[in-house]
């Protein structure tokens, strides 16, 4: 059996190590046209700020590929699936044969299409490569716009913050955050940033970069002007999909996916922020580009391209963030467009503290949760094993809520639960 | 693997492991002394209400399928491979709560000066995986024998 990854960040890390664990001795080709994977996307905003060093952002040691026998091609980019020779070509002409293909090639900043935007010192914060870049201008800035304020565009800005830098950030929508937590969530945690010196400008986007060869400053869609010499964009990400389109290989929004983590193709599989698969909260098929998803996936994938039969049950969008001591997590759907969702709110705004829980049919579907995070992943256990709640709905909320009190909510399921360790709880009550 | 389970017929919510885990977390590992630490040490397990009169002592199961360890994204928490322990790397933790999102039993706390996650990490100090004698701090101080160190078939068949 030989086995191509492409891509080797979460995902495709999570699968040559599943991969390993039931065949020792298959052909493993990774494929990444990174030179230096190995590292935590999700740490490089950290690395910006100052607050590790670069030889703590490699999530495995540099020796993983061998230690592994896995062939890795690396700085290399895959350019071609041919699905009925079974190749990959790649964009130096070599080809990769394989007998079952993982597609984890991940997601791409969007850029917005501004005028201006090729001008020097306009940068996304996607790989460990932009990070440096970034810091290696940072001599020559005095103030920084940050286009979006999703979470790598807030994360940006309070690394420059942290270096030192004049942040001001620009949100088209009428809030911060809007992908991730409700309104009145997101109005917290921008009242707590701005008291730290962040500028933030909501309903308010950028329509020019200017200065001549690098950034000088921006015109924003009122027509007013910012002196600024250093744009960070974070507009969101897009998934990488062009090659498995041109494949023939079924695509919508990400590579679909089934149960399975498998493509429209018997022998290709896809997992982490290109895949598009099934949602537990929303009951539909999304792409939820988040670290403990690729990971997941990409051993569920990895384990199915061995011959295993493991269903994978679903992605929950779920996202942690801290700015300045302030933290808040999220998890399922938060912004409820329809009426059918029911939403019950705790709050108590001198302490920052608000909790917020979002239900359908007496379910719990999402949860918002400011400063008091501690438990909300007993509420992430509600949510993923979709249990009914209604006699429980008053308690979730409450300071004292914690495991416990789900201890019968877990014995009535009769099931429902299927994580061992539940059981192992719940067996002398 | 060996890991703590708590016998929710025998706890009766009284906190005993609560403090003598702080205790064993503290620098002086004496109740008296601990409380006056500049850094007032952190409990890892708590007693925890189910309904009127029974309780459950919960900290972290060691889950053999841990959503911690997938979800921590600077590598800080892993598994084990010997004792199937979840160890935490506090060196490596950037306090990104990433764990506390996915814990399904709410068993992560911040220590919030040093901005890392503390959980039970069966008292390094006392070796108790590899003394046949040995025992966790919450064990030795849980007067009524709910607390159990052992496998889960040791804990089936205990007296």
């Amino acid at each position: 059996m030989r086995y191509a990854i492409i891509g080797s960040s979460a995902a495709g890390i999570s699968a040559v190590e599943a991969i390993r664990s039931k065949d020792k001795e298959a052909a493993i080709t990774v494929i990444s046209d990174e030179k230096t994977p190995l590292y935590s996307r999700c740490l490089i905003s950290y690395l910006l700020a100052g607050t590790i060093d670069k030889d703590k952002i490699w999530i495995r040691p540099d020796n993983f590929f061998k230690k592994n026998k896995v062939e890795a091609i690396l700085g290399v980019r895959a350019e071609k699936i041919d699905t009925e020779s079974k190749e990959v070509r790649l964009e130096n002409r070599e080809k990769i044969r394989f007998d079952r293909l993982l597609i984890a090639t991940g997601s791409s900043p969007k850029l917005e299409d501004i005028p201006g935007k090729d001008k020097k010192r306009v940068f996304p914060l996607r790989t460990l490569g932009h990070a440096v870049e970034i810091q290696s201008v940072l001599d020559k800035v005095k103030s920084v716009a940050v286009l979006g304020g999703g979470l790598i565009g807030l994360r940006a800005a309070y690394a420059l913050k942290s270096r030192g830098k004049d942040v001001s950030v620009f949100v088209r929508s009428p809030q911060i955050l809007s992908q991730i937590i409700d309104k009145e969530s997101a109005g917290i945690m921008q009242r707590h940033i701005e008291k730290k010196g962040i500028k933030i400008f909501t309903g308010r986007s950028a329509k020019e970069i200017k200065g001549k060869d690098s950034v000088e400053g921006l015109v924003l869609d009122n027509g007013s002007n910012i002196d600024c010499q250093l744009v960070v964009v974070g507009k969101g990400v897009s998934p990488n999909i062009e090659t498995a389109k041109e494949a023939g290989i079924k695509t919508n929004w990400g590579i679909v996916v089934d149960q399975f983590l498998k493509t429209s193709d018997d022998n290709i599989f896809a997992a982490g922020d290109v895949s598009e698969s099934y949602d537990i909260a929303l009951e539909e098929k999304t792409i939820n580009a988040i670290w403990p998803v690729a990971c997941e996936q990409g051993r569920a994938a990895g384990l199915n391209m061995s011959g295993e039969n493991q269903v994978y049950d679903g992605t929950l969008a779920m996202n942690s963030i801290e700015f300045f001591g302030l933290p808040v997590i999220s998890i399922g759907i938060t912004r409820p467009k329809k009426d059918i969702y029911k939403e019950i709110v705790r709050k108590n705004l001198d302490k920052n503290v608000y909790k917020k829980i979002v239900l359908r049919d007496n379910i719990i579907v999402g949860a918002v949760f400011v400063n008091a995070i501690e438990q909300i992943g007993v509420i992430g256990a509600l949510i993923k094993n979709k249990v009914n709640i209604k006699d429980a709905e008053d308690i979730v909320l409450e300071d004292y809520f914690d495991y416990g009190k789900i201890v019968n909510i877990i014995k009535d399921s009769k099931g429902a639960f299927k994580q061992k360790e539940f059981t192992e709880t719940i067996m002398t009550a | 693997m060996k890991k703590i389970y708590c016998d929710i017929k025998k706890c009766l919510g009284c906190g005993s492991c609560e403090i003598a885990c702080a205790v064993e977390h503290s620098r002086s590992k004496t109740l008296d002394i601990a409380i006056k630490e500049e850094l007032l040490p952190i409990k890892r397990r708590k007693a925890q209400f189910i309904d009127k009169g029974r309780a459950i002592s919960t900290g972290c199961h060691h889950c053999e399928d841990a959503a911690c360890v997938t979800a921590c994204m600077s590598a800080a928490m892993y598994k084990d491979k010997k004792t199937g322990q979840t160890m935490h790397d506090a060196d490596k933790c950037i306090g990104c709560w990433m764990c506390i999102m996915s814990c399904p039993f709410g068993a992560l706390t911040r220590e919030r000066q040093e901005k890392v996650i503390v959980k039970c990490d069966l008292c390094p100090d006392r070796d108790v995986l590899a003394l046949p004698a040995g025992r966790p701090a919450c064990v030795e101080a849980c007067h009524t024998k709910a607390l159990f160190l052992g496998t889960l078939e040791e804990f089936k068949v205990r007296t």
